[in-house]
């Protein structure tokens, strides 16, 4: 090694060193958490449903995405509706919750119907059989979407635009924490991922349904053998997950990094995978972890691919690293039981 | 079978001459698109040969399409070390075969202690990685989104032996090879050369399949599909033979994404590494047979027929052009419902919407006909058909 090339080295492990100062201020350390918070927020809500309905079933819905796709674009639609009439912040925050409620009714009776008129017919055949057809589904339902889309001229609309745009105003500033202002997109999204735990958590562990529910994922023959219909909670199962794809979809619609398009579906099902089998397939406290870790790590990422490393991919495949190394390490994931792996 | 897929070029082209010239243009696919059929049918073969036969769902199999295709790009833009630009195009398939051989043992060294959905998720991931990998990597191509094209090579890509010139043609979607005279009579365009050149790559890599499933090895690939607990019992190393099988398939998809490269002489990360493209290969075995290797290529045929029947341009026929010109202004300015004409009832519900019409019939195949085309054919007859057939026509009492 030449002078020269030891001096390059040199200020390379310096500007290394400087970044690192710099990512380790505080302001920048609470930057980091609450972006790697709000992202968490949104994987919890988009692979909650896919957990929920893997757990008691067992089956891998490969439609998941599609539905919170078509829960954005739904949400989206009824804001531009909606938006007409109310323009104070307090009328917007309740439509968007109408438009909200709205989507997870759609999309449940969509996901109980898909259960009951096509996955019902598949529970005797190998596993694989039901990844098949959910994979089918997806793609009747991203073209269906499409042709929708096309036909009503909604993407490219004025008024469509102005679903991005119908967010209250408070979300839209900077809001102080003292040290930083934070984008108040990201508190509202955080505070929505803590709300959808809870109330998935709070059905789960203090209803008598969550009772079923976890019983039959426990062992369905012997919960069907005392005497509960372990079929109809797999449609009511189905469909509450569906919901909540389609209620994260709305979400998802004023986030500038998502938005509603058709492409949204695979963007989203494949995170929602990633962060499923992280915290072992089937587990619910294991998804809020891995959605925890997963966006952090984005989070992560996201700011040194930004200030110090100059490869855009970066964010997108520590993902897939993260889920490569863990299925190599530990492949039943972080809380999976050894039993469900033998799907 | 293969000689009707031989004859395919020729057949068509009486076809359109004949009478019903326009209602065949419309149905039957084009001499390009064939080819197309073939290079993939081989990639949907090689996702069968190790998902059909072993049961383990390759779901990140088009990393393997991708690297056989990233690198015959790269060999003839001068990018890969020791392997000059103008390397024959035959040596490339093998050594992009090899490649991803090495690639596939060391992915499913880690994978194959997975099973199931857990062995579908790992492959995916693996997949995935490589793909925003590629997507963001410089070196490969100037604009890696897009992907790269071949701008180094002079030689055009030929298939067959190399360094003899007679026995070599040249592929390409716009370049290569065309035969005058052959054997006095037949005369062929670029796309039929090309259909034949690369149907006999894929015309041995399947009978070279064919081989290995009908091999002692081939035979404990299934026992591991229908039962590994027994497999392993009886004192096979499973996993050896899992990984052998993996990286077996690996090199054909390798073969077939060179192909693809060979053929378009571009390539980019949305038609080779991006999961939907082990979708299509799945689309193509569930729809020609599960675990039968010749299946996927049917299912594929009938995919890219469907997908060109009802394309948007309409290149060389499909159903739009078909219907304008046959149904007539009046009609097709008709309202059926709510100012919806006929026209935009066509364009709406037809023009470019294969996707939900495939999608809609995987479904079905996948509740009523699990066994796919030639599988269905197969239970029906009672046995693989080319057997079947030559034992009717030898007379044999079954």
């Amino acid at each position: 090694m030449t002078g020269l090339e030891a001096l390059a080295g040199d200020l390379v492990v310096l500007a290394f060193v400087d970044a690192l100062g710099e990512f380790l201020r505080p302001e920048t350390l609470v930057g980091v958490l609450v972006d790697g918070l709000s992202k968490a927020a949104l994987y919890v809500m988009i692979a909650g449903g896919l957990t929920l309905i893997f757990g008691l079933m067992g089956v891998l819905n490969f439609a998941h995405g599609s539905m919170t796709m078509i829960g954005a674009y739904l949400g989206g639609l009824l804001m531009v509706l909606a938006v007409g009439e109310a323009t104070g912040a307090g009328m917007r925050l309740v439509a968007f919750f109408v438009a909200m409620a709205a989507a997870f009714a759609v999309l449940a009776g969509l996901g109980g119907a898909i259960e009951v008129g096509l996955i019902r017919r598949l529970y005797d055949r190998p596993p694989i059989y039901q990844i098949l057809l959910t994979f089918g589904v997806t793609l009747v339902l991203d073209e269906l979407a499409r042709i929708v889309v096309l036909f009503y001229g909604i993407q490219p609309s004025s008024e469509w635009q102005a679903a991005f745009g119908t967010k209250p105003y408070f979300l839209d500033q900077q809001v102080d924490l003292g040290i930083i202002s934070v984008p108040g997109l990201d508190l509202f999204e955080i505070g929505f991922g803590v709300l959808t735990v809870a109330g998935l958590w709070a059905f789960l562990t203090r209803t008598r349904y969550g009772l079923i529910v976890r019983a039959g994922s426990e062992d369905s023959e012997m919960t069907e053998a005392l005497g509960i219909d372990v079929r109809r909670v797999f449609t009511v199962v189905f469909a509450l997950g569906a919901g909540v794809a389609g209620a994260a979809g709305t979400l998802l619609m004023w986030d500038a990094s998502w938005g509603a398009s058709v492409p949204l579906a695979a963007d989203t099902l494949l995170p929602a995978f990633v962060v499923v089998i992280i915290g072992g397939l089937g587990t619910f406290r294991g998804t809020v972890v891995a959605a925890v870790i997963v966006g952090m790590a984005d989070a992560v990422t996201t700011w040194w691919f930004v200030n110090e490393i100059e490869f855009a991919s970066l964010p997108e495949m520590t993902v897939f690293l993260i889920l490569v190394v863990m299925l190599i390490l530990k492949p039943q994931g972080l809380f999976g039981v050894e039993e469900v792996g033998g799907h | 079978m293969i000689l009707l897929l031989a004859a395919y070029p020729g057949v068509y082209s009486v076809l359109l001459n004949s009478p019903l010239g326009t209602e065949f243009q419309t149905v039957l696919p084009r001499v390009e698109t064939m080819v197309v059929v073939l290079y993939f049918g081989l990639f949907a073969m090689s996702f069968d040969f190790i998902s059909g036969y072993t049961g383990y769902l390759s779901f990140g199999h088009a990393a393997f399409y991708g690297t056989g295709a990233y690198f015959v790009i790269m060999a003839a833009n001068g990018k890969i070390p020791l392997l000059g630009p103008d390397t024959p195009f035959v040596y490339l398939l093998a050594l992009a075969g090899l490649f991803a051989a090495v690639l596939a043992v060391l992915i499913g060294a880690v994978s194959f202690r997975l099973t199931g959905v857990y062995f579908a998720m790992i492959t995916l991931g693996f997949a995935q990685v490589m793909y925003v990998f590629i997507r963001g990597w410089d070196y490969a191509a100037n604009n890696p989104r897009d992907g790269p094209a071949v701008l180094e090579r002079t030689e055009p890509f030929n298939v067959g032996v190399p360094g003899v010139d007679s026995l070599t043609l040249a592929i390409g979607e716009l370049g290569g090879d065309t035969v005058e005279g052959l054997l006095g009579v037949i005369d062929l365009g670029t796309a039929e050369v090309s259909y034949y050149m690369v149907g006999l790559v894929v015309l041995v890599s399947y009978f070279a399949m064919q081989r290995i499933i009908h091999s002692p090895f081939g035979r404990v690939m299934i026992a591991i599909r229908e039962n590994e607990e027994r497999a392993k019992a009886i004192g096979y190393n499973t996993f050896w033979y899992k990984l052998g099988a993996f990286a077996i398939s690996g090199f054909f998809a390798a073969v077939a994404g060179g192909l693809l490269a060979g053929f378009k002489r571009s390539v980019s990360p949305d038609n080779t590494f991006y999961f939907l493209v082990t979708g299509d290969a799945l689309l193509a075995s569930i729809i020609g047979g599960f675990g039968t290797l010749a299946g996927p290529l049917y299912g594929w045929l009938f995919d890219e027929g469907v997908t060109e029947f009802l394309s948007k341009r309409g290149e060389g026929g499909g159903l739009l052009p078909y219907l304008r010109e046959n149904l007539g202004e009046g009609l097709l300015s008709t309202e059926v419902f709510n100012g919806l004409t006929v026209q935009e009832g066509i364009d709406t519900f037809l023009n470019g919407h294969a996707e939900l019409y495939i999608g809609v019939l995987f479904v079905l195949f996948v509740l009523f006909v699990p066994n796919g085309l030639l599988g269905t054919v197969r239970d029906r007859i009672g046995g693989p058909v080319a057997e079947v057939v030559a034992e009717r026509l030898r007379g044999d009492e079954r």
